[in-house]
């Protein structure tokens, strides 16, 4: 099975659903940004990020077909060395110089690389090797708990989030015992609401930085952060049906980050409540067939990827939208395959082109 | 260890979140819509401008020209009107302001934006603007009326005020904040001193947070004195009236202008062109149909400083100083007091031997004539005996063109830089002229080019010179007073205007006079027009000037005049287009403004003689 010869676009050689959905979301994300062009007062060239975007499509497509050639046997094998090789990039980052006031990306040249987009998928990676092995938990947990302060002192709190929550998902689906899980649920909350009473009260601490307590506050506070609340108006115009094939057109609602962590904004603005369910429905037609995974397979390895994939997408989804109608303070992610965006393009093509190799291992094509 | 069972419970945590966050957005996008759809619309304050009064116009005596009045002026506020009230105040409207079509008020319902003017309501009484102001919507503001006080008297100097279009925009940017913005003359010359600093009226959501009332525009002060200004217009009504009784034209007489130019200062006391118009019709705005009838008549043009005419006779003054100064009269005479015998015509022989005979305007000839005498009775083979010189001394020289170098000395060619828009320059024709209109404008030149004749036609205005009669006034001005100046109406101008002093002798300046002298008394051309004047014609002076035209165009009528040899004050120039003779229309005209300008008594304009 491990050495099963891998045609490229053959039916044998790729699960064709999950390339055409990967595609057409990529499509989606390319017609959300061409709309942009109707918004008035955008600071950049619409041209411009179309265009970038389009080159990231090509370019984490060919991701995808590399990552079609890496047996889930060699993953596995080099998941240990993989997550080292992510902590130690997430420790070089603290010693950049900050961007915008965080230290999130290695600047090379004419791209910035995002490593903790990467670090996302690569743990989902790492966790699913340790867990199929019934690797100690409490060490586990530690390492984790570690690659999480280290994202959070960038600081960048929507990514620690999201990989406690992932991290946390897939704990579950061990064979943990649930008091443990409770316990440790019940100690991170706790953990998440210390670090803000200290940060809030000590200067210079960089356990959670002013940048993040600035935001959190503004949050706990009655009023809504004017991005968000500007981007909650620009979702209500946008109606049933939104506003794209309808004349009215809306400048006077500020929306920041138009193309990236608030896509989904423009796109509901666009778009409308159906738009979204469309959008939704189709991330949830994609979750059904890939949890196909976990009946089909005999592998421990394949099913906690899966579900860790899962739990990745769908927590991410969540956040950003949670983030960008103001239910949550704004954490800065990107929307999976809709956002501007090369690190995190790549990223998901990883994921993807993972997934499409775990089901061609199953013999499942279609 | 994987465990399925746990994993449909995380994919059931998983749903329930996303159906919560379905549901918050479905509360979002459709049922709580309508509320963000109007914090959207109120979170923007938006600034509505009302226009300033402008500045008043002033004559010399401190006589208000134009001036502006504060009335109250009804305005509807869009942002409370919606599908609900829209019918109550559209039929409001119909109600109260019947000269809006109904047409007119389903557009203005339909473009209207923030604040918008419906119209005036100072005739409605007290009561009347308590139950407009009952509804929500209506607001009430001062709005500048501007009122012309002396109407068709004083159109073509003040001009008048219309909305501005996007030209205007690109002109005055700051007519983006009004509702006025001068078209023409002083109106639109003295546009940025004359405008005021608008009024502003904050709107946050549909209410009105702030208002800063407008500031009125600065007053000008002008050189025209309204009181000449009618007795010229009056003259020159009556001078059209005889041109229409006396000459056989195919065309009725219309067109004609008056200018009275202070020959010390530059300043213009009086301009008059005809046919005029009345500017206050366009404060209320204008019917399509008037504009259209005042448009064909030219009433708009202000002759006066756009009329293009052969000068004829009256340019006759730029070779009078070319002579004198360069020491070139006629062949065979050196001094202005050499004589000719005038025949009558001369005979111009060409290169290729052909001859060409110039018929004076006098068959019999002036006889013996020197350059007075020339002037006094406008012999036109004296002048053309200059130019021959001229041609002859100088052709294909640097030199050739120095006639056209004197006349572009005295301004001709050129603009005079009044202060009133739209001005035009005219053209001096010379050798290069005539190359560029050989490619430009073939019908106008023969092919051969530049000519001896054309130099002929030239010295006594005509051909293809076009002069306005502003530039005559102000070339005169410039040989009285040895100084060029640009004219001006506005006096607070008068301190910075660009002076040329000239090296004119006083000499020349009392022969000038005398020989302007010459032409209103006995044997000169102006005399039947002046004798009326009796002994006070002793002290005027003038030029006829009687200019051909093509086709069946009747001649141009010109006159010059000052009002005193011994210290002259003011320049008269007068032309009517078609009027004929200059002698028998312009020169009686102006003779009646000149009895105005000395204060004596005046006599009604009467048909003078015919000559030239």
């Amino acid at each position: 099975m491990n050495n099963r010869k891998i045609t490229l676009l053959g039916p044998q050689g790729t699960n064709i659903f999950i390339f055409l959905i990967f595609l057409f979301f990529n499509f989606i994300s390319w017609f959300t940004l061409y709309t942009l062009t109707d918004f008035q007062g955008l600071e950049f060239e619409v041209d411009n990020i179309l265009t970038r975007q389009v080159v990231f499509s090509i370019l984490s497509v060919i991701v995808f077909f590399l990552l079609t050639y890496l047996s889930i046997e060699n993953l596995q094998r080099y998941a240990n060395f993989l997550f080292f090789v992510i902590v130690s990039l997430l420790g070089a980052l603290l010693f950049t110089q900050p961007k915008l006031g965080v230290r999130r990306w290695f600047d090379l040249g004419p791209i910035d690389v995002q490593p903790s987009e990467f670090a996302k998928v690569i743990i989902v990676v790492f966790v699913a090797n340790l867990l199929s092995k019934n690797f100690n938990k409490g060490i586990l947990i530690s390492l984790i708990f570690g690659t999480v302060l280290l994202i959070n002192f960038q600081p960048d709190l929507g990514t620690a989030l999201i990989i406690s929550f992932v991290f946390l998902s897939m704990l579950l689906l061990s064979n943990i015992k649930l008091r443990y899980m409770s316990l440790l649920l019940i100690f991170g909350v706790s953990l998440f609401f210390i670090f803000l009473e200290i940060g809030s009260r000590v200067d210079n601490v960089n356990l959670v930085t002013q940048y993040q307590i600035s935001r959190l506050n503004e949050f706990f506070s009655s009023d809504l952060d004017f991005s968000q609340s500007q981007s909650r108006l620009l979702i209500s115009s946008g109606g049933l049906f939104g506003q794209y094939f309808v004349a009215e057109n809306i400048d006077k609602v500020f929306v920041p980050v138009e193309t990236t962590d608030f896509i989904f904004a423009a796109f509901a603005y666009n778009f409308g409540f159906f738009g979204i369910l469309f959008l939704i429905g189709l991330w949830g037609l994609l979750f059904s067939r890939l949890g196909r995974i976990l009946t089909v397979s005999n592998s421990d390895f394949d099913k906690f990827v899966i579900a860790g994939f899962i739990a990745l997408l769908s927590f991410q989804i969540i956040i950003n939208i949670s983030t960008v109608v103001g239910l949550i303070p704004v954490t800065g992610l990107p929307f999976p395959l809709l956002s501007l965006g090369g690190s995190s393009m790549v990223s998901i093509a990883f994921i993807f082109g993972i997934t499409n190799r775990i089901f061609i291992e199953n013999n499942i094509t279609i | 260890m994987f465990l399925n069972k746990r994993y449909n419970f995380l994919a059931l945590l998983l749903i329930g979140l996303f159906i919560y966050i379905a549901s918050f957005l479905f509360d979002l996008q459709v049922l709580s819509r309508a509320t963000a759809l109007s914090t959207i619309d109120k979170q923007t304050s938006d600034t509505f401008y009302l226009t300033a009064p402008r500045g008043d116009i002033f004559d010399d005596k401190n006589e208000r020209l134009a001036t502006s009045s504060m009335e109250p002026h009804l305005f509807l506020n869009f942002r409370k009107i919606d599908e609900n009230n829209s019918q109550i105040y559209q039929q409001f409207i119909r109600y109260n302001f019947p000269e809006f079509g109904q047409n007119e008020i389903t557009n203005f319902f339909v473009d209207g934006n923030n604040i918008e003017l419906v119209g005036n309501i100072s005739t409605f009484s007290a009561t009347e603007r308590q139950k407009l102001l009952e509804l929500d919507a209506f607001e009430i503001f001062d709005f500048p009326i501007r009122k012309y006080n002396y109407d068709n008297l004083t159109s073509h100097i003040i001009g008048y005020v219309g909305k501005p279009t996007s030209d205007d925009f690109e002109e005055f940017p700051h007519t983006k904040k009004s509702l006025q913005v001068g078209k023409n003359g002083l109106e639109k010359f003295y546009e940025n001193t004359l405008t005021g600093l608008p009024g502003e009226i904050t709107l946050k959501g549909n209410e009105i947070i702030e208002y800063i009332p407008p500031q009125k525009g600065e007053d000008i002060y002008i050189s025209l004195n309204i009181e000449t200004q009618n007795i010229v217009k009056n003259s020159l009504l009556q001078g059209i009236e005889l041109a229409n009784e006396n000459e056989q034209t195919k065309n009725k007489v219309i067109r004609s202008a008056s200018i009275v130019l202070d020959v010390n200062t530059g300043a213009i006391v009086s301009m008059v062109s005809l046919p005029d118009f009345n500017p206050n019709q366009f404060v209320d705005g204008i019917s399509n149909q008037d504009f259209e009838q005042l448009n064909r008549i030219q009433a708009f043009n202000n002759f006066a400083i756009q009329g293009l005419y052969p000068p004829g006779s009256v340019f006759k003054v730029v070779s009078y100083w070319l002579a004198e100064n360069e020491g070139l009269f006629p062949e065979g005479l050196n001094s202005r007091r050499g004589r000719i015998d005038c025949k009558g015509s001369l005979s111009f022989g060409f290169d290729d031997g052909s001859q060409q005979v110039y018929q004076d305007w006098k068959e019999d000839g002036h006889g013996r004539v020197n350059l007075s005498s020339a002037m006094q009775q406008s012999c036109n083979v004296y002048f053309w005996d200059i130019a021959l010189n001229i041609w002859r001394t100088y052709e294909g020289t640097q030199n050739e063109s120095i006639l056209q170098n004197y006349a572009k000395d005295l301004g001709f060619g050129e603009l005079t830089n009044i202060d009133l828009p739209f001005e035009r320059n005219g053209i001096i024709p010379d050798r290069e002229v005539f190359e560029d209109w050989t490619i430009s404008r073939p019908d106008l030149v023969r092919p051969e080019g530049w000519l001896g004749g054309d130099l002929m036609n030239l010295i006594i205005g005509q051909g293809a010179i076009t002069v306005t009669p502003i530039q005559v006034a102000n070339a005169y001005k410039t040989l009285l007073t040895s100084t060029y100046s640009s004219p001006y109406l506005n006096i607070e101008t008068s301190d910075n205007l660009k002076l040329k002093k000239y090296n004119i002798s006083d000499d020349f300046i009392d022969f000038l006079k005398n020989d302007l002298n010459l032409v209103t008394n006995k044997n000169g051309t102006a005399y039947a027009a002046f004798e009326i004047m009796g002994r006070k014609a002793n002290d005027i002076g003038g030029k006829t000037g009687t200019a051909q035209n093509p086709g069946e165009k009747n001649n141009t009528s010109w006159f010059v005049g000052i009002d005193s040899v011994k210290d002259p004050k003011y320049v008269v120039v007068t032309v009517v287009e078609e009027g004929g003779s200059g002698s028998a229309i312009a020169a009686p005209i102006s003779r009646r403004i000149i009895q105005h300008l000395i204060g004596s008594d005046l006599t009604p304009v009467r048909y003078g003689e015919i000559t030239e």
